[in-house]
């Protein structure tokens, strides 16, 4: 019942604010109005959260299928829950965690289903890309700037755990560290250093391309 | 922001320690540009699927105030140790709710359910907001569907009274 004052409940043990950082402290209130009936508020909350959901599943290197289904099990579920979150604020963390035990939940019964050493696995990381091909090859993409593509290209061959971290940090609206640390079972005082090698490590790889 | 501000004109060759040369607060700039320009190509790149946008949307007539939920508190895809050489096991699961306990054996072929304690129920299956089969449990609680869920499901049921939804997951 806080108001005013402090907004940045969820920020507090924050090691510094992100630029660009979109006020999340509503994503409360908004969480109470959606359950009061108030379908914009709903509306408000998939915009805003959407994205930190779909970076979880990809940050997971799921099929598109498994991603599909993993992002809609999650936004189900939060409609089934609404009412009943203890903190509504924190709703960005809950959808994140959600996202992620289903995720593992994916990846542990593919396993299941093929020896360990199954080359599947590596197949459906590397489908994962045709979206981002698909819209490479179209004409739209054509005027994008070889600088995005290169940033692309190299963020994708970072190695997996910058990949990941980064494909999180990177939703828009920025996820705060709580949210990250949610989606990826990081401790949040690890995500400030590892934010930092990795930006660096890309930033190493873009300057040896002389890109940017 | 300036673009010639970059602290690390040299480019190609020099290549060299970026934090050298480059103060502490240099850097973190420099990462948060780095970073932002990373959002902007994931905006057009690898953005959340219309479609997708859309099913999120439409779910909050899932929200449902009276309904009781049925925790899911065993999954054998997580909760069961794997049979070695064990092809096409069905998958177990345990829902709670108060006193009531739903167990559901998913296969291939279909899905089989028992109510305890044994009662008799109305039961839907749903995908997403719409229900995809209606089912009856007998008087043993006993139920049964010869179409295997797809995708997310939840079964929502119609019992003395109350109205029971089994906590949504992925089949």
């Amino acid at each position: 019942m806080r108001s005013g004052t402090s907004p940045a409940t969820a920020y507090d043990d924050r090691p510094y604010t992100r630029g660009g950082t979109v006020d999340r402290t509503d994503v409360g209130a908004l969480v109470r109005s959606a359950v009061d009936g108030d379908t914009a508020a709903w509306k408000a909350l998939v915009d805003g959260l959407s994205p930190l959901v779909w970076s979880v599943v990809r940050a997971h290197r799921l099929s598109d299928a498994d991603g599909h289904e993993v992002y809609q099990t999650v936004w189900f579920r939060f409609a089934q829950h609404l009412g009943r979150i203890r903190e509504p604020h924190k709703a960005g963390s809950w959808l994140a965690s959600t996202a992620r035990n289903e995720c593992l939940k994916v990846i542990k019964g593919l396993k299941r289903l093929t020896p360990t050493d199954d080359p599947q696995l590596l197949d459906r990381a590397s489908e994962d890309r045709t979206p981002e091909q698909s819209v490479l090859d179209s004409e739209e993409a054509a005027a994008q700037s070889e600088r995005v593509r290169f940033l692309w290209q190299e963020f994708e061959e970072l190695g997996e755990r910058c990949r990941q971290l980064l494909r999180v940090l990177i939703a828009s609206p920025p996820p705060s560290y709580q949210e990250v640390s949610a989606a990826l079972g990081i401790a949040v005082g690890s995500i400030g250093p590892m934010r930092q090698r990795c930006l660096r490590r890309l930033r190493a790889r873009l300057d040896a391309r002389g890109a940017l | 922001m300036d673009e010639t501000g970059r602290t690390n004109g040299a480019n190609g060759d020099g290549q060299d320690d970026v934090f050298g040369e480059a103060p502490f607060l240099d850097e973190e700039l420099d990462h948060d540009r780095l970073e932002e320009e990373l959002r902007e190509a994931t905006a057009v790149l690898d953005p959340v699927p219309a479609e997708l946008r859309r099913l999120a949307i439409e779910a909050y007539a899932l929200h449902d105030l009276d309904a009781r939920i049925a925790e899911l508190t065993f999954d054998s895809l997580v909760d069961a140790i794997p049979v070695r050489g064990a092809v096409d096991v069905p998958r177990m699961l345990t829902f709670h709710s108060g006193e009531l306990t739903v167990d559901v054996e998913v296969t291939g072929e279909g899905l089989l359910g028992q109510l305890l304690p044994p009662r008799p129920a109305a039961i839907e299956v749903l995908h997403g907001p719409r229900a995809t089969a209606v089912l009856t449990a007998d008087d043993m609680g006993r139920f049964s569907c010869d179409a295997p869920p797809t995708g997310p499901f939840a079964l929502r049921l119609r019992t003395g009274g109350e109205v029971v939804v089994t906590e949504w997951l992925r089949a």
